[in-house]
């Protein structure tokens, strides 16, 4: 028989207890798996929205809890636009409606015609808007895809009953599924007039756009600029929160899910003490008997961390099509996701195991021996 | 190899793989004492000796102290007060008893102690781990010396399987995987009938003979007289002896 063989043994001939190790683990690591996989999904689908336009970097208020509830004033693009390396801007207000039940925060960027060439919209079918027209919508083309809209019909939003003039595409999911209106409708449906969202930026050729968007966010301490996705998450206090409150969960699941693996095996200890005292009176060091119960916890610890992501998988897909989140929470699974799991288990054993294994190692092969 | 050790069950010479070559180690236990907590003396005041490859066995009431006598030789216990020296060396300055037990001394215990949930040949593999033979290795030992203690056939059958006296000659068969030059027995024939304490009488006899020192414990005189020197307890000391 290999070590292995005997560890295997000892697994499949304790199964009551060896479930509720797989179990703990599995719960903990579909608990932070979860909360992993769907709050990166919500992450990136925020941060999407500043890589719509295809600028070197984007303009937002700083220190704002969304990013959709930045407010510009044309005074602030037009300095934006002053600075030294600015080629040009475009000032854009993005907007949310719940559209139906498929589409609940539908968005909607309010964007001067001008500009849309210049910031990565292609125009796939039809025409773009007129500059101050209040019942004319481009659609992108997921968007136009999900609602079954073709050029010339109507799309009731923004507070009118639009003609769709066209379809365009940015290259970006999120944009794609977007529709765009001339601003001032934006502006004016929502009662912001002059105010922008988002500015994106392109800068002058031969300039470095670290460089003048450091200019911006010296000029103007009440704006802040991003330049890459990642920096995204700072600007926005909600996902700020949103990763403390994941970070934290992860901690408590694990910690949770040491204690659990802490007791079972503790247990498990407590009720095979005699068979540690044999073990180590016919001849086995204490690192192999240690070793044994740490390798049974290990191989129990990752049969746990595969079930909890088969069940991740599960919860998500379900998550996914609660009436109250679909369209909302995309969850999205990367190794990372992975990783975290199984260093999530690798943890709960670790901790939990810390003191059974002390007591084990402690152990006098007499005292075991007459254990009863 | 296995028709050999069948066949060896009568046949002295026949005993796997002890090592005639490499000397087997005198004990010697210089006033040794065992107080329990709760003041409980166990030994009080042993000084013995064993000549390298003899036979003793270690008689008396029940609650004499054999078997403490036999824990710390095999170093699963400590003496309170006084050595214990096994081919020379003093236990306490071991590193690792568990090696020492390993590499030298088969354990019998009093109850047979079989891990329930092992098979027999399992049981018997559980000493070689950690000595270098493989898991192939290790399953041809036990093989054989299953088939030396009459058990061939029965290797796979779990100890809830096996008879009383089936068990205890599993637990002789561990004792011998590692081939011991300390073969240390407590009670070993105590759950057997008589033609069975004779075939476990006449093993050790050739585990002696094959160069092994042997220290048996029982409370059955006529199982005593079959060793070469009986030492007999009471209260903790060591009372009488008797060479037979
Ligand atoms: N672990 C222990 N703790 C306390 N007392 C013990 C322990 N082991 C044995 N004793 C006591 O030591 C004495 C000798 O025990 P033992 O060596 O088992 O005797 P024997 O094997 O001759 O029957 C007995 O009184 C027994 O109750
Ligand atoms: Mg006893």
């Amino acid at each position: 028989m290999t070590f292995g063989g005997l560890v295997a043994r000892t697994i499949l001939s304790k199964k009551a207890r060896s479930a509720g190790l797989v179990a703990a683990v599995a719960i903990a690591v579909l608990t932070v798996v979860t909360l992993a996989v769907t709050s990166s999904g919500l992450e990136s689908s925020a941060a999407q929205i500043i890589s719509v336009g295809k600028a070197d970097f984007t303009v937002v208020q700083k220190g704002v809890s969304d990013t959709l509830s930045s407010t510009i004033d044309e005074q602030e693009v037009a300095r934006i636009e002053a600075t030294p390396g600015v080629a040009s801007t475009v000032g854009v207000l993005v907007a949310t409606e719940r559209i139906n039940a498929d589409n609940p925060v539908f968005i909607e960027i309010g964007i001067p015609p001008s500009k849309l060439a210049a910031f990565g919209v292609t125009i796939l079918r039809g025409t773009a808007f007129a500059p101050d027209a209040t019942n004319q919508v481009m659609l992108g083309w997921r968007a136009a895809a999900n609602l079954n809209l073709k050029v010339g019909d109507k799309f009731k939003a923004n507070g009118a009953v639009n003609t769709v003039t066209g379809i365009y595409s940015t290259g970006n999911a999120f944009g794609d599924a977007a529709a765009m209106f001339p601003l001032p409708a934006v502006q004016g449906y929502n009662r912001v007039p002059g105010i922008v969202t988002l500015v994106f930026v392109k800068v002058a050729p031969g300039a470095s756009s670290a460089t003048v968007a450091a200019r911006v966010d010296h000029d103007m301490p009440e704006l802040t600029t991003i330049r890459t996705a990642s920096q995204f998450g700072r600007a926005d206090r909600n996902l700020i929160y949103l990763k403390a409150a994941v970070n934290g969960s992860t901690v408590l699941a694990v910690l949770i899910g040491a204690v659990i693996v802490g007791n079972t095996m503790l247990l498990s200890l407590f009720e095979r003490t005699r068979e540690f005292g044999l073990l180590r009176a016919v001849g086995w060091t204490r690192r192999r008997t240690v070793g044994m119960l740490v390798g049974e916890s290990l191989i129990l610890g990752f049969v746990g961390a595969v079930v909890g992501v088969g069940l991740s998988f599960l919860v998500t897909a379900v998550i996914e099509r609660l009436p109250a989140l679909r369209g909302i929470l995309h969850a999205q699974y990367s190794a990372s996701a992975f990783w975290r799991a199984l260093l999530t288990a690798l943890a709960m054993i670790l901790i939990g195991s810390a003191y059974p294994v002390a007591r084990a190692a402690l152990l006098s092969p007499l005292e075991a021996l007459s254990h009863e | 190899m296995s028709d050999t050790a069948r066949t060896s069950t009568s046949d002295p010479a026949g005993v796997p793989a002890l090592d005639p070559t490499s000397g087997a180690p005198s004990v010697v236990l210089e006033e040794v004492t065992r107080v329990y907590p709760g003041k409980v003396v166990a030994l009080a005041g042993v000084t013995l000796t064993i000549e390298p490859g003899t036979f003793v066995a270690v008689t008396g009431p029940s609650g004499c102290g054999k078997t403490t006598l036999l824990h710390l030789v095999a170093g699963i216990d400590t003496p309170t007060t006084g050595r214990v020296l096994v081919g020379g060396t003093d236990l306490a300055t071991l590193h690792d008893p568990s090696r020492y037990r390993r590499d030298q001394v088969g354990l019998v215990f009093q109850l047979h102690q079989l891990l329930p949930r092992l098979s027999a040949r399992a049981n018997v593999e559980l000493p070689m781990f950690g000595t270098g033979r493989s898991s192939g290795e290790r399953r041809h030992r036990a093989d054989e010396l299953l088939a030396l203690v009459d058990l061939a056939g029965r290797e796979d059958r779990l100890p809830v399987q096996l008879s009383g006296g089936e068990r205890q000659r599993v637990a002789i068969a561990r004792a011998l995987a590692n081939s011991p030059h300390l073969l240390l027995a407590d009670e070993p024939t105590g759950s057997l009938d008589s033609v069975a304490t004779n075939r476990v009488l006449d093993m050790f006899r050739e585990v002696q003979q094959h160069g092994a020192t042997v220290i048996m414990v029982t409370h059955e005189h006529d199982v005593a007289a079959r060793s070469d020197r009986v030492v007999e307890m009471c209260d903790g000391r060591v009372v009488g002896e008797t060479a037979v």
